[in-house]
């Protein structure tokens, strides 16, 4: 950039960076080839469990062909990282070697930080319930976690939830109260070490 | 005798504690101490791994760093955490900027992470570390007739780690065969069981159990052995829901290798656990043995 | 005055950098931007900058706080002025809701949060160099 342009009024319309290219920002440390090299062969989405039973609005192979040309609103709402089991069966056939799991953790994280997702969906509130439970207790602790998806049941589903857990609280497998580590004070401060959030050290 | 240091999971303090004990017992009688970490935190699951990944470290690496203390590598039963503690240690093993972030805060709880202790999965212990062979020569029960899937899941394998085959293992069947029973082959044994989609998107997780346990029952298998918390609690105490939902008639007993590799052993199922499952295992089991021709039988 | 002074912006968001890199530059700054930690890095090491810009998450989590805990490890960049602006309370807001967050990772940095008015981002800019510059004339 020279100075030469300060003369006029710095009117100037940035270059932009391409919606694609915040992708890769965002995943800088990935080991995988960017997506920019994905030849849309539709391995990922042929391989992926749960595109191929039909549960994803967009599958993998879509989603990043919809990345490349800017759907920046269509992607964000779109399922299909909410919607991945992270079972890595995409990234280990890529003939690309393009970390397509790591895509949908990285677009998980993009859209929990703009609070961008698509409604109604169970993952985005699971992971937050999730999250602070470890960062209070140091562990996790299934009933807590159920309050995160319960509400969004119907009641056939919420019947059947309840006659699992019973079950498996007669077998004595659901555990009563939440687990706590010891040195949880030292864990909290090494935390807001990480995260600058809270009550400082 | 081998010592490794034991870093269980939250699942295994309670909806899978017979893997806990299980794992605990097989391992004592084929000559490993697992020690138990005295402190060790959630590892943060695939919950959390995509809000903040910094974070995800940190807690993995408290946890190995622990282990680094008692100079011992780190055996973890669930896939989930052995997943991520093992892609923890890369990250900052490759990376010492962020090694020296996290330690930073590690120091606040008087840990450091140098990188010292290596990441295992339990399986591995059994399948590389004593191997099929030594197993073979301790069984006092083999479980002749009985035909076991094994279920490798997901995350013991993939992503790709190093030189190791990810579509094509061996390793579980040999430990299988190791306790007499016959590995059965089918299809779908690498398949993902849905893992937290169980929470996240209850339909598509049935229909990838209900997918998976059709394709083992229809391969014959009197029971399926998984390696995984999750995996067990997805194939096991979700078939009734799949019936449910689909008109299914499934009822297949899902056990952990380690209650297989038990009773090969001769270790009463009482100390293996067995009995806190849903689906009754020992009948199956007991048949199967009956039915198998032998010669010494009634 | 002296000759135009250089800020760098580390931030992974191009609206936000677009908007303020507009501000700074029509106020006669010259701005260069880097959309990860990584870029940002080698930028810091590659140019001399009067200010830094820095956001704090990017990338795996809470990169911001990792490139300020490396600058003041670093006897050249230790003094180097440092604007924290920020979203994270927003961004993770669940996790500690209502609290602060508590910058001071190098001795010379400020917060804002985002969004940022244009009048006290260059107010703050101006006074976080204008201390610079008052440090290193003493130093002199
Ligand atoms: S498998 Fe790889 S190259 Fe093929 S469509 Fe998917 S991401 Fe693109
Ligand atoms: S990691 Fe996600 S996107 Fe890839 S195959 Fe598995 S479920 Fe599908």
């Amino acid at each position: 950039m020279s100075a030469v342009t300060s003369a006029q009024p710095p009117k100037e319309v940035d270059a932009g960076v391409s919606f694609v290219e915040e992708i890769n920002h965002l995943l800088y440390a990935a080991k995988g080839n960017p997506i920019n090299t994905c030849i849309q062969c539709g391995t990922c989405s042929a391989t992926c469990p749960v595109a191929s039973a039909g549960y994803m609005d967009n599958s993998p192979r879509r989603l990043i062909a919809m990345i490349r040309a800017g759907f920046k609103e269509q992607v964000l709402k779109a399922n299909t990282f909410w919607y991945c089991a992270s079972c890595y069966q995409c990234t280990v056939r890529c003939p690309r070697g393009i970390d397509i799991a790591e895509l949908m953790y990285g677009l998980k994280r993009y859209t929990v930080w703009r609070s961008e997702y698509q409604e109604g969906l169970i993952g985005p509130s699971f992971s937050e319930t999730f999250v602070k439970m470890i960062v209070r207790t140091g562990r996790s602790y299934e009933p807590v976690l159920a309050t995160s998806y319960l509400f969004t049941y119907g009641l056939p589903e919420i019947i059947q939830e309840a006659q699992t857990a019973t079950a498996l609280m007669l077998k004595g497998r659901l555990p009563l109260l939440p687990a706590r580590i010891k040195r949880l004070d030292n864990f909290r401060r090494m935390i807001r070490k990480i995260i600058p959030l809270g009550e400082p050290e | 005798m081998k010592t490794y240091a034991y870093f269980p999971g939250c699942s295994l303090e309670k909806m899978a504690y017979s893997y806990h004990q299980s794992a605990i017992e097989t391992t004592r009688a084929l000559g490993v101490e697992l020690k138990e970490l005295e402190d060790w935190n959630c590892c943060g699951a695939t919950a959390y791994f995509h809000v903040d990944e910094l974070l995800a470290f940190t807690l993995c690496a408290r946890n190995i760093a622990m282990a680094e203390k008692e100079q011992l590598d780190l055996v973890a039963p669930c896939s989930g955490c052995y997943k991520n503690a093992y892609f923890a240690r890369e990250a900052l093993l490759h990376d010492p900027d962020l090694a020296e972030h996290i330690n930073e805060a590690l120091a606040e709880d008087n840990l450091q992470f140098a990188g010292t202790s290596k990441i295992h999965h339990l399986i591995e212990i059994f399948a590389f570390d004593i191997g099929p062979d030594a197993i073979k020569a301790k069984v006092t029960n083999p479980l002749k007739g009985l035909r076991v899937a094994p279920y490798y899941g997901c995350q013991i394998l993939r992503p790709r780690k190093g030189k190791e085959d990810v579509e094509r293992p061996r390793f579980f069947e040999d430990i299988v065969a190791a306790t007499g029973a016959t590995p059965v082959e089918y299809l779908l044994r690498l398949r993902c069981c849905g893992g937290a989609l169980i929470i996240t998107n209850r339909m598509a997780a049935l229909s990838m159990v209900r997918n998976l346990l059709e394709c083992a029952v229809r391969a014959r298998a009197d029971l399926i052995v998984t390696a995984c918390p999750l995996c067990q609690v997805n194939l096991e105490c979700y078939q009734k829901q799949v019936n449910r939902e689909f008109g299914t008639e499934l009822n297949v007993p899902v056990i952990y290798f380690t209650q297989l590799l038990g009773l090969a052993l001769g270790i009463p199922p009482k100390r293996l656990g067995i009995g806190s499952e849903l689906v009754a295992v020992m009948p199956a089991i007991e048949q199967a043995l009956r039915t198998e021709p032998a010669p010494a039988a009634t | 005055m002296s000759e135009r002074k250089r800020l760098l912006i580390i931030d992974d968001d191009p609206e936000f950098v677009a908007g303020i890199k507009a501000i700074l530059t029509r106020a006669k700054y010259e701005v260069d931007t880097a959309y990860n930690p990584k870029d940002g890095w080698a930028a810091l090491k590659s140019k001399d900058y009067d200010l830094l810009l820095l956001d704090i998450m990017m990338g795996r989590g809470a990169e911001g706080v990792m490139i300020a805990r490396k600058l003041n490890k670093d006897p050249k960049l230790r003094n180097l002025p440092v604007l924290i602006i920020t979203g994270i309370r927003e961004q993770i807001a669940f996790l500690f809701p209502g609290q602060a967050v508590h910058p001071h990772f190098v001795p010379v940095d400020e917060l804002v949060e985002k969004p940022v008015e244009p009048k006290l981002l260059l107010e703050k800019v101006e006074s976080l160099l204008k201390a610079a510059e008052e440090r290193k004339a003493k130093a002199k």
